[in-house]
């Protein structure tokens, strides 16, 4: 896109190289943390000192950690699946369907994640607690699912535009019903979409910290984010082995899946936005 | 077209099929919204099991509170750096990404895991680079021959850049993403022929290149204002609002005035005063989505 001029030349080695150490060194740093004995913690050396799995096994052998883990694999994976079928259900309303208020539910979704999430709380704690519900995920469940509206019934929408009309209308013709055509000709076209819904939906909440930690008030049945913030915030004094160990386990599950469907992720959830 | 099958009409099959959305929407956006907006004319505490309505009581105490302005400032300026900071860093990432060098694929991948993973995990991160006696932020400052023992999250004056910091670590990606995938829109004849008219780079980028990215450009910065006034992982796990209040923005302030100090009324008053804060940006979001369609 640009010709390699001198100054063009300076400008892209000094940003790659300082942005570069800004994107890649923290994650480097923690890992290198996580790597080191407790008597090295504070060294400097960056992957040069001894190097101890020690960090790793006191987080996998904590029993209360690896239940938070469990908790948010089970929470993570049955949102993911209920954005998947609520985004899936939307987005082929809005692309195939026509029929008064469809604008303004389509307006109500994008706003999805406009309003402020802490007001919210307020009621869906309190709601929560007088159906003595404040335990259970439910509220989580729904919750996360809202949050991928917006993004994922837009998304979905443009993967439902791109069917043709004359394949819906002819399978009609051949005496399909709505939910035959759904099932074996629409939803299979869309299913690089879903895959996206359904890897955002599980990042989404993997990674809330807000919801979690309010509305789940059992502590054994907290979520990795919340249960991370309880169990290291409180004490008194820091072990950063600890903590950065606990990190990486707590980025590796999203780590993975992103890596095996990194390229359904980037352009499922860029295309949308950059057709427009 | 017409045609009935199984009893229902397109019309219907449509409306049905918005339903779950639309009932999960209600019950956790719009009930709580409306209700949060009652409550906030309440005196609820969770410490005290009656409560009263108090008119306007609420909003005289929040607007009379000294701590409110500032929270609003905090808010603000947060707002304002961690959206700014990452699309000007993501802008520049995504344009030598795409001059498609060896390993550009490569760092593509990688640069986006920093957005994927949690926001604890990026908080103790920031919270342990930023440590006041042992962090690698001062053990470099220390080699260059500086003092190196600044308590980065310890001290107001900057406490919240640290934060902004942070969040523009973990945003860079996601604004570096959307912007690549704009400029593959670009028109490269369009710049060939500015360049037979003498154009440069610098020309070239902000003629063509920033232009026909106009409409992607104002959605992520809308998404990204509307996110960030949201945001809450990154000030609590590194800081939970401090060092006297220096990093409590309304997210936090909403959540300490509800969860900690119990107050529901006060809390969703100053929830209700941000709601319409937040309106303002949400209409420039709509109009965006909307023009898009």
């Amino acid at each position: 896109m640009f010709q390699k001029t001198k100054g063009f030349r300076a400008f892209f080695w000094v940003s790659i190289v300082l942005i570069g150490i800004f994107v890649f060194f923290p994650l480097l740093w923690m890992i290198n943390t996580a790597l080191k004995p407790t008597s090295d913690t504070f060294s400097m050396a960056f992957f040069t000192g001894p190097k101890t799995m020690d960090n790793f096994i006191h987080i996998v052998t904590d029993s209360k950690i690896m239940g938070y883990l469990k908790n948010s694999l089970f929470v993570s994976f049955c949102s993911s699946l209920m954005a998947t079928i609520v985004c899936s259900f939307a987005g082929y309303s809005f692309a195939k369907f026509r029929y008064r208020g469809r604008k303004f539910v389509m307006g109500l979704f994008m706003m999805s994640q406009a309003f402020p999430q802490a007001i919210l709380l307020l009621s869906i704690y309190e709601i929560m607690r007088r159906l003595g519900l404040l335990g259970s995920y439910w509220s989580l469940l729904i919750s996360y699912t809202v949050f991928t509206l917006p993004v994922g019934t837009w998304t979905l929408k443009s993967y439902f535009d791109q069917i043709p009309d004359a394949l819906i209308e002819s399978a009609k013709i051949d005496g399909a019903g709505h939910f035959q055509i759904m099932r074996k000709i629409v939803f299979p076209l869309a299913v690089p979409g879903m895959i996206t819904i359904a890897i955002y939906g599980f990042v989404w909440s993997w990674n809330d910290l807000l919801y979690s930690m309010t509305l789940v008030t059992d502590n054994a049945r907290r979520t990795l984010a919340s249960g991370l913030v309880m169990t290291f915030l409180g004490m008194g004094s820091t072990n950063w082995g600890y903590m950065m160990a606990a990190s990486v386990v707590a980025a590796i599950p999203v780590t993975i899946i992103f890596i095996f469907l990194q390229r359904y992720f980037i352009q499922g959830l860029t295309s949308g936005a950059v057709k427009g | 077209m017409g045609e009935r099958r199984k009893g229902l009409t397109d019309t219907q099959v449509g409306i049905l099929l918005i339903i779950p959305g639309l009932a999960i929407f209600i019950a956790v956006i719009l009930f709580p919204f409306v209700d949060a907006i009652r409550m906030s004319f309440t005196d609820k505490s969770m410490l005290m099991p009656d409560w009263d309505y108090i008119g306007l009581n609420n909003y005289r105490d929040v607007f009379n509170d000294p701590y409110f302005l500032k929270t609003v400032g905090t808010t603000a300026a947060f707002v304002l750096a961690s959206t700014a900071l990452p699309f000007i860093l993501g802008l520049i990432w995504a344009l030598l990404l795409n001059q498609g060098f060896k390993g550009s694929e490569f760092l593509r991948g990688v640069t986006l895991v920093n957005w994927i993973i949690p926001g604890t995990a990026i908080g103790f991160l920031w919270s342990w680079i930023f440590n006041g006696q042992y962090g690698v932020l001062n053990g470099i400052i220390k080699m260059l021959g500086g003092e190196g023992n600044t308590a980065w999250l310890g001290q107001t004056s900057t406490a919240l850049i640290c934060v902004v910091i942070a969040r523009t670590w973990q945003m860079l990606p996601w604004y570096m993403a959307f912007l690549l995938g704009g400029l593959q829109g670009v028109e490269l004849d369009q710049i060939e022929a500015a360049r037979i008219d003498g154009a440069g780079n610098w020309k070239c980028f902000t003629k063509i290149v920033v232009p026909s990215m106009k409409n992607i450009i104002y959605l992520i910065l809308a998404m990204g204002l509307v996110g960030n006034l949201q945001h809450f992982d990154l000030p609590w796990t590194m800081v939970q609002g401090g060092p006297a209040r220096a990093t409590t923005t309304l997210s936090l302030e909403v959540y300490n005035t509800a969860f900690k100090n119990w107050d529901m009324g006060k809390a969703a008053t100053i929830g209700t005063v941000w709601a319409l804060l937040l309106a303002c940006f949400s209409i420039v979001y709509l109009k965006q989505v909307k023009d898009s369609d």
